[in-house]
């Protein structure tokens, strides 16, 4: 049962502190507008970035939102890295395979998962086979992009004048994990083989708590670093997959005018009582934002 | 020290010296006529200036810090500056942009995709100095160190090296001013992090508890509004007689009979003008008040302090002064009982009444803002008001203020007006949400101390007046006059520094101005043309 305990574990620390910083973004209060065009929520106006201010006397009309249109922006955006493509394009090539490999790692997992399942319920080995080949190969390719884009990025903010007095420890650490987790996974796919039934095997008896015998070295390596890099993951800045989120939805696309339910939160932070040094400011603790903002002009007409 | 190669450590040290130097032949390449580098032109600090102000960072001055008097009063800044940081993060003093400004601060992957969009950085040519990421790493780490638990170690892990001293501070604070808040950099981080909200918060820190502001911005600026009405120094009947001088005038000069109202109850319409228009560009409020009249439009101005003025120059550095002044604005609509308010032609109006001040508009004070721009789209088209396109036959392009298309999304309506009463429009590249500044934004462009115009002229609004040129590119000769429309106060104040310090009225024939006065020049009714082609 020793796997189970150490995999369960960790996956509950880190699923626990990630949802700890997510609830903890989410709770901050709500925060004066500040929308950046373009809003791609805007069913008629996406294609330029317009927005419903646009229109004449738009409080009078109801607002069309898209679902779509988001969705395939944010798509863009993660799949492809557009924003890097657009604006810094020697960082592309080497961001796009880093994240390509962790899409599929993620993919991979997910149908190592499926894979898994279908073996705890005995389905037939046909099919059971052709998903570990299929995970095989997604795994391969996985590790050897996200392995080219990590270390490749390693010697760019190493060497390029642009990036390298900006890479902090931080920056190279998590790069030099992420390398370490695709390397060790490409040298357990190549000395192993079967790849797909190694996991696809591990992952069911995880599932149906049966004893996991003796795996390969290269297998527990890959595995254990993996699962180190799954607790370091949520108290890190590459938690961005999950903030990116807040940072577009909350802030960047957040133009929805005042209504009932966000003027009782603002009462309440009007409520609040700030408390700045400089004499200008009108504060000392005591006054509210409300008072302070509502307060006599000194005027001489 | 080669241009690329600024270390963070760098700006805690050598207090007395500059830290970059700007050469003039590192900007970035003007079309002719104007690839010659106007040296000239280019004006140092004189002795006076470097004794009283500090001056460590550039060689121009936008803040204008006085030097202090010794050690100790060093080190008092230091100690407000670091409880400044810990308010900042806390709800009750900064509930306003917290939520924004901690996701910036802990996201940012440092991929530089953001210096690459930057039209600062770009037109110095690439001075590591003006990179957005460059401010908002050592404000990070500074408030990694002193402003949250576990500060040391996180502070080690994100890049220390960074001192926090007088020297620190001062060149911060200086920093603060050479960004134009117009969040290009935002749009293109694929994070979503935000530089430029970075940035407004340094300066709301220093503002708000050190007591540091531009005086343009601070006592010249908001303290002035909120003590008699507008940073103009006008007074309510300094307002309403400047208005009447100029109806008669206008009146006179355009043959129809313009008048404006005052303070009618239960009006359509209050229109909130940049009172700046009325002293530096009066065509502008006049060509309101002649479309409205004309289309018979139940409007009305205020003469309630601060009610004739739309600006609200606490966007750019305090929101304790941005809110004491948007709260007045909707007090004064809400008693006059109008329907709507339209904002006048100014950016950063807009957006502080649209957007940034809409949740603190509760209750009764939410009375519905709409754009000049939307406005003045469906009086063109609304049938009322006949209009010419001939009259408008020259070339025109579109100068997109940040604070209405970028910030707001806010595209379509100048350009459908243009498209149909400018019959030789043209768009610059790149325009609509994508374009770049004029250079004058953030409130830089009210700010003129020392030698900062030469700055703003060379360097904030040097990719904009190279738009600007290639634009017109196909007509450049002199004697093809050209319009600049640019619906937005503090862009044309902008403009005005920029064309007339490069001679662009005189070597390329170009002439400015907002977007009304193009409409009104297209009237039928009008017996002479309303836009004269005069001196900026």
């Amino acid at each position: 049962m020793f796997w189970h305990i150490i995999i369960f574990s960790i996956c509950g620390i880190a699923l626990g502190i990630l949802i700890y910083r997510v609830v903890n973004i989410a709770r901050l209060p709500v925060h004066l507008r500040w929308e950046l065009a373009p809003v791609p929520h805007d069913k008629t106006r996406e294609k330029y970035g317009g927005s419903y201010l646009e229109e004449q006397e738009w409080w009078k009309k109801p607002v069309r939102k898209s679902i779509i249109q988001p969705l395939k922006y944010m798509a863009a955006e993660i799949i492809f890295l557009r924003g890097v493509w657009k604006n810094n394009r020697s960082l592309w090539p080497f961001s796009l395979c880093l994240h390509s490999g962790i899409y599929l790692m993620i993919g991979m997992l997910f149908l190592c998962l499926i894979n898994a399942l279908l073996i705890a319920i005995e389905l037939p080995a046909d099919i059971t086979d052709i998903m570990a080949e299929t995970i095989s190969y997604m795994a391969l390719i996985s590790f050897l992009t996200g392995s080219v884009g990590a270390i490749s990025l390693v010697f760019k903010r190493l060497i390029d004048h642009d990036l390298k007095p900006f890479s902090t420890a931080g920056s190279f650490f998590n790069l030099v994990l992420l390398a370490i987790v695709f390397v060790s996974g490409a040298v357990c796919w190549f000395y192993q083989g079967e790849f797909g039934d190694l996991l696809s095997l591990f992952l069911s008896k995880l599932i149906t708590l049966e004893v996991i015998r003796v795996m390969p070295l290269t297998f527990i390596l890959y595995v254990a670093i993996s699962l180190l890099f799954f607790l370091y993951l949520p108290v890190s800045s590459m938690t961005h997959f999950m903030i990116k989120y807040f940072l577009y939805h909350a802030v960047r696309w957040n133009d929805k005018p005042l209504n009932a339910r966000m003027e009782s939160e603002l009462r309440n932070l009007l409520a609040e009582k700030p408390h700045w040094s400089a004499a200008h400011t009108g504060t000392d603790g005591q006054k509210t934002w409300g008072e302070i903002g509502n307060g006599v002009r000194d005027e001489k007409q | 020290m080669k241009s690329n190669e600024l270390r963070f450590r760098e700006v805690s040290e050598n207090a007395d010296s500059q830290l970059v130097k700007i050469e003039i032949n590192h900007l970035i390449p003007l079309p002719s006529p104007y690839d010659k580098p106007q040296v000239s032109a280019w004006r140092e600090l004189d002795t006076d200036q470097h004794r009283r102000l500090v001056c460590n960072l550039d060689g121009f001055i936008a803040a204008g810090l006085p030097v202090p008097q010794d050690a100790k009063e060093e080190q008092k800044y230091i100690d407000q500056f670091i409880i400044g940081l810990k308010k900042l993060l806390s709800r009750e003093s900064n509930w306003t942009f917290l939520q924004p400004l901690l996701l910036s601060l802990d996201f940012c992957a440092r991929c530089q995709t953001c210096s690459e969009s930057c039209h600062i950085y770009l037109a110095s040519g690439r001075n590591p100095l003006y990179r957005p990421s460059f401010r908002s790493e050592i404000f990070r780490r500074l408030v990694d160190r002193y402003a949250r638990k576990g500060g040391a170690l996180l502070f080690k892990i994100r890049g220390g090296a960074i001192d926090l001293n007088w020297t620190t501070i001062s060149r911060l604070y200086e920093l603060s001013y050479r960004c134009n808040l117009c969040r290009r950099c935002a749009q293109a981080c694929p994070m979503g992090v935000d530089n430029a909200l970075i940035t407004r918060e340094l300066r709301k820190l220093f503002s708000q508890e050190l007591g540091w502001a531009p005086q343009e911005l601070h006592e010249k600026g908001t303290q002035l509004q909120l003590k008699v009405g507008s940073p103009t120094g006008m007074k309510p009947k300094v307002v309403k007689d400047n208005l009447d001088f100029l109806d008669k005038d206008f009146s006179e000069v355009t043959g129809l009979n313009i008048a404006t109202p005052w303070d009618k109850s239960g009006a359509d319409v209050l229109l909130l003008p940049g009172a700046g228009d009325i002293l530096s560009f009066p065509e502008s409020i006049m060509a309101f008040s002649i479309l409205c009249n004309a289309a018979g439009i139940n409007w009305t101005l205020s003469s309630e302090a601060p009610g004739y003025d739309g600006v609200n120059y606490g966007l750019f550095y305090d929101d304790l002064q941005f809110i004491k002044i948007a709260l007045q604005h909707a007090r004064i609509a809400k008693k006059l009982g109008v329907k709507k308010i339209v904002m006048g032609e100014c950016g950063h109006q807009h957006k502080a009444m649209m957007a940034v001040a809409d949740r603190i508009l509760t209750g009764e004070l939410n009375i519905p803002r709409e754009s000049s721009m939307t406005f003045l789209e469906n009086l063109v088209f609304s049938g009322r008001i006949k209009f010419d396109p001939e009259r408008n036959n020259f070339p025109v392009t579109l100068h997109d203020p940040c604070n209405i298309v970028r910030n707001l999304g806010i595209v379509e309506p100048q350009r459908r007006v243009l498209r149909y009463l400018c019959p030789q429009f043209r768009e610059m590249n790149p325009h609509g949400v994508e374009n770049y500044c004029c250079g004058g934004g953030g409130g830089l462009s009210l700010l003129s101390m020392a030698n900062f115009t030469n700055w703003k002229v060379n360097i904030s609004g040097r990719l904009k007046f190279k738009q600007i040129l290639e634009a017109f590119s196909d007509q450049p000769e002199p004697s093809v006059k050209k319009y600049l429309c640019a619906p937005c106060l503090n862009c044309k104040l902008q403009f005005r520094d920029l064309l007339e310090y490069y001679g662009a009225k005189e070597k390329s024939g170009i002439y400015f101005g907002g977007l009304a006065e193009l409409i009104v020049n297209a009237m039928v009714d009008l017996k002479n043309p309303f836009i004269t082609w005069g001196e900026y």
